[in-house]
């Protein structure tokens, strides 16, 4: 008997999501060199996933900047969905625990979203880029703490803390990283920061059950100071 | 007696790293008695397409030899405590043999045996088992992939008899079963409904409709081989295994 299986025979499955949020600062401080090679280093980690075969499917990236006020600049889209970002105005305060919060709340909604749909997804990223100290609600810094250690901790979150500049309070974001030190980037390497960033996504999109995926620490020469 | 097919294929993903494919299946006929079964080794464990292909021996050789009692066993935890033992002895043999740790062989497991009337099955960790009921492909056991997409149950996991789905029942109706890996199951199973391809319906009745005894190079093996090569692999990176069991409905 011959096996006579058609293309509708078979199924096509949703690849596998890898979330990954950006929470930024675009306080006053950061105003000038920084937001504009900042600007340029997350168009850069757009133009690096989509030419990876592996990340192009897989990442999805939203983004959230807070300042005297916080607000998702993008939503979590796959890369032919984003749009590359012309400018950020940098202004006001640093309300980061705010910020993260709302990041954090953005990636609870999409994997809601994933599950409802069916759609597998890996262990979603944050990563949290300040250069000073934040100075928004207190009660909105310590929620944002323990919600991010805890994930951290539940293995549900990878987190990257990244300081920017010499004023960057280190503590702060040590709080944020129980497992490893928050990495302050060398000058404004952004550019680098993201290279790097977009092959680690590669790389856990292409893991399969029982990987782990470890980071690329010798990846982190010349961009970042642990 | 159930037809079998049974076969496994490294994944695009693998041949580009250039390492070993590590899933693994295998057949296992004794005292009226068929078992077929297949493992994954997961991704990161040194040896896992060794652990992946003792599990599949193994664990053929459980269901063979202990079909009668666990069919005939009320309690089910302790079905699944035992047979898991039994596996993981077998797996802590070899990593001895090789100076490992046991974690290093680190693999899922899907296996499923009829006898008579009646079948059973276990399942660990991801990987799909359906069967051909009545005209009706149904989905026996569905992969368990915890929160996210690169992590399952092995085999060698801590709370891998909580996480063992046993099943078992009467074979009236029944025309056959699938074993497959979550590579095959990328292009075999439907994530969103939780339900079969078709393709799947039409492998058991092909094997079911060939001559009972097959030459591991007869036409119907060959056909059967190259779809799994060619179709079923070039749908995912991963590697791909598949195992079947087939009657013609007469029987």
């Amino acid at each position: 008997m011959a096996l006579n299986i058609g293309a509708d025979d078979l199924v096509e499955n949703p690849t596998p999501r890898v979330p990954v949020a950006l929470c930024l600062d675009t306080s006053g401080s950061m105003m000038g060199d920084k937001i504009c090679e900042l600007v340029k280093g997350v168009n850069l980690f757009y133009d690096a996933i989509d030419e990876d075969d592996d990340a192009h499917d897989a990442a999805e990236v939203s983004i959230v900047e807070f300042n005297s006020a916080v607000s998702l600049i993008q939503d979590f889209a796959s890369i032919e969905r984003l749009n590359r970002i012309d400018a950020i105005d940098a202004t006001g305060g640093t309300a980061l625990g705010e910020g993260v919060n709302l990041a954090l709340d953005t990636l609870e909604k999409r994997k809601s979203t994933y599950s409802n749909a069916g759609v597998l997804y890996y262990q979603p990223w944050l990563v949290l880029m300040t250069d000073g100290k934040p100075n928004g609600r207190p009660d909105e810094l310590e929620r944002a703490v323990h919600r991010v250690t805890e994930l951290v901790a539940q293995k549900k979150l990878t987190v990257f803390p990244i300081g920017i500049g010499a004023d960057v309070d280190m503590n702060v974001l040590a709080r944020f990283s129980p497992n490893r030190p928050p990495l302050r980037l060398q000058g404004l390497s952004f550019r680098e920061f993201f290279e790097w960033l977009s092959k680690s996504v590669s790389r856990v999109s292409r893991s399969t059950p029982g990987d782990t995926v470890k980071l690329d620490l010798e990846g982190l020469a010349g961009w970042a100071e642990l | 007696m159930f037809n079998e097919f049974h076969h496994q294929v490294r994944g695009r993903g693998h041949e580009l790293d250039g390492t070993r494919g590590q899933d693994r299946t295998q057949y296992l006929s004794r005292g009226g008695v068929q078992a077929i079964c297949l493992a994954d080794g997961a991704g990161s464990a040194s040896h896992s397409e060794f652990g992946a292909q003792a599990v599949a021996d193994e664990g053929c050789a459980a269901l063979v030899e202990q079909f009668e009692q666990l069919v005939a066993s009320v309690d089910g935890g302790q079905i699944k405590i035992e047979l898991l033992e039994r596996l993981l002895t077998k797996v802590n043999m070899l990593a001895e043999r090789h100076g490992r740790d046991v974690h290093d062989f680190a693999s899922t497991f899907l296996g499923v045996a009829v006898s008579g009337d009646k079948f059973l099955g276990a399942h660990v960790g991801d990987g799909v088992i359906g069967y051909l009921k009545d005209g009706d492909m149904r989905v026996i056991s569905a992969p368990d992939n915890s929160e996210f997409a690169n992590q399952t149950t092995f085999v060698t996991s801590h709370g891998a008899a909580g996480s063992m789905r046993l099943f078992r029942g009467s074979l009236q109706g029944v025309t056959g079963f699938i074993l497959m890996s979550d590579g095959a199951g990328d292009s075999l199973f439907n994530a969103r409904t939780r339900q079969l391809a078709a393709a799947c319906e039409k492998l058991i009745v092909a094997v079911g409709a060939a001559p009972a005894r097959l030459s591991q190079n007869s036409k119907h093996k060959k056909q059967w081989r190259k779809f799994i090569d060619v179709r079923v692999r070039n749908a995912t990176k991963d590697d791909c295994s598949i195992g079947v069991f087939g009657r013609s409905v007469a029987s």
